[in-house]
């Protein structure tokens, strides 16, 4: 039997492949370079059908280093008289661009690029996975549950903006760093939640989303000037969420939360692997937003059962996040915490600092969370006036159908 | 046992617009038939084809340059593999990954000519 390929070797070198010849060639030829880069994998293809070659990966990094010939070709073909190579134009120089180092290197100024703020914030999540993680047109639409044309559109604007912009292809420094980081790690967790909260049928692509966020996060943590406590921290937060991604829904695809998920399900090297990127990510004292996020998720996970929780560090790494993002989210989950443990004079208190208009179109978990407090003080007929809201204001379907088993059982009391 | 010829026939994969990832899979299929014919000894060889033809056609042997994208079927690869007889050859065929791209298989003996 031959052997098999490592799993999205083709996925994953395409990405690698358009990061590396686009520091050759520069940004504003993205689109022959991907079209260039798309070309090897059809060859590849094709040629492998009857060998497959004993080093896949070498022998994709040769195609792509042909294919810098060819690219020249093409760019002189169209007398394309701003056709200047950044880094050189000796084979030397170009040789040394696909070494490993180099090729994440280039890696990461593709993934600077994708989430530079020049870009729409909605086209930065397809930019990035079609030209830093290789997925096409398609596949971005079923992973994101979007329609094709407006990926396409996406994708034109992303594009636009870099030419208009003149965006340079490099990893920022000093002061624009951070700021440009902060963007990164943002957009990396917003592909990672496409993920892990899709809706989704299709277990794979789930899958996908998040490992591509974990894969880049790495990216990001394998680089001297990019190892910041706060990507340790996002990592780990990662780490821990995805242990429980198998958990997370049963055969029919309804989603489980906490209490009903079979913990024996939860995957211990991830948690393992998030507790040692924990360590890393206190190291210095900085705690940022992913922090608290990741601890909250750990206490999570320490628990053997649901009863086993414990509120009460649930709830102080709330406060220290509320005090960082002031976010009704955040409020809300408080007071769902207080009624959990049962202090209802904290969570009314929490309750009335909110409205429901401070959660725009999630107005509904407000209500849930009113229901909850007044069908624990006994208040039935509040507790249902505030179920008929809840139902009123959801738009998701398996939302919808758990605030309905609700609304039964009150009417039953 | 007798030769055979597995010709693949349909759309190529340059004008469909795949993804690294669909043709990795593809690919994967490919890898598995093969493995599969070369296993059981019955693979005698094969080829893939480039899109690009030159079509010479009449008496004027007039020459059209064409790629896969400017026709509607091509001719994108053969098996020559040995089996007992056609029903035989088209258990093996089975396999072809492409069925779902529209693509078809077209099983031909070689003739053999007696003296």
């Amino acid at each position: 039997m031959e052997p098999k390929l490592i799993d999205h070797l083709f996925r994953h070198h395409s990405g690698k492949m358009v990061s590396v010849l686009t520091r050759i060639f520069g940004l504003q030829h993205l689109d022959i370079i991907e079209d260039a880069v798309q070309d090897t994998f059809i060859k590849a293809s094709l040629s492998w059908r009857k060998e497959q070659p004993e080093y896949p990966e070498a022998w994709l990094t040769k195609a792509a280093k042909n294919r810098v010939l060819d690219i020249f070709r093409t760019l002189k073909a169209q007398k394309n008289n701003s056709l200047h190579i950044t880094q050189g134009t000796d084979a030397i120089a170009i040789n040394e661009l696909f070494l490993d180092a180099e090729i994440e290197d280039a890696q990461l100024r593709m993934i600077f690029t994708a989430c530079h703020p020049k870009l729409d914030p909605r086209d930065r999540i397809s930019f990035a996975l079609k030209t830093v993680s290789g997925f096409s047109i398609k596949e971005i639409a079923s992973a994101l549950l979007t329609k094709e044309e407006t990926i396409k559109k996406r994708l034109l604007r992303a594009r636009k903006a870099i030419k208009s912009a003149n965006l340079q292809f490099n990893i920022p420094q000093g002061k624009d760093l951070q700021e440009r980081l902060d963007s990164a790690l943002e957009v990396l967790y917003l592909v990672f939640n496409e993920g892990f909260h899709s809706n989704s049928k299709d277990q794979l692509i789930r899958e996908d989303l998040c490992g591509e966020a974990l894969r880049l996060c790495k990216l990001l943590l394998n680089h001297q000037q990019t190892q910041f406590p706060e990507c340790y921290a996002l990592f780990a937060l990662m780490c821990f969420h995805s242990a429980r991604l198998e958990a997370k829904t049963n055969v029919n695809n309804e989603v489980l939360d906490l209490k009903q998920q079979d913990r024996s399900l939860w995957h211990l090297p991830l948690i393992q692997l998030g507790n040692s990127m924990m360590y890393k990510a206190v190291e210095t004292g900085d705690f940022s937003g992913y922090h608290y996020e990741a601890a909250i998720a750990a206490e999570h996970l320490k628990a053997k059962t649901f009863e086993d929780t414990n509120w009460n560090k649930i709830l102080h790494w709330y406060n220290q996040l509320y005090k960082l993002q002031p976010m009704p989210t955040h409020l809300l989950t408080m007071a769902v915490i207080k009624v959990q443990t049962k202090d209802y004079k904290t969570a009314k208190k929490y309750l009335n600092q909110l409205q429901p208009c401070d959660l725009e179109q999630r107005a509904y978990l407000y209500y849930a969370a009113k229901a909850d407090y007044f069908a624990e003080t006994k208040n039935f007929n509040e507790a249902l006036i505030q179920i008929d809201w809840a139902l009123q204001t959801v738009s998701n379907t398996s939302e919808k159908a758990y605030l309905i088993k609700k609304k039964a059982c009150l009417l039953k009391k | 046992m007798k030769d055979f010829m597995m010709i693949f026939v349909g759309k190529e994969y340059v004008d469909l617009g795949m993804s690294p990832e669909e043709l990795q899979s593809r690919m994967e299929k490919w890898f598995a038939w093969g493995a599969k014919m070369e296993q059981a000894g019955i693979l005698k060889g094969g080829e893939a084809l480039t899109p690009q033809i030159r079509r010479i056609t009449g008496k004027d042997r007039t020459v059209t340059d064409l790629t896969s994208a400017e026709v509607k079927e091509i001719v994108g690869g053969f098996y020559l593999i040995k089996a007992k007889d056609f029903d035989a050859v088209q258990e093996i065929a089975k396999d072809f990954p492409d069925y779902d791209l529209g693509n078809t298989v077209e099983i031909r003996e070689i003739m053999i000519f007696d003296q």
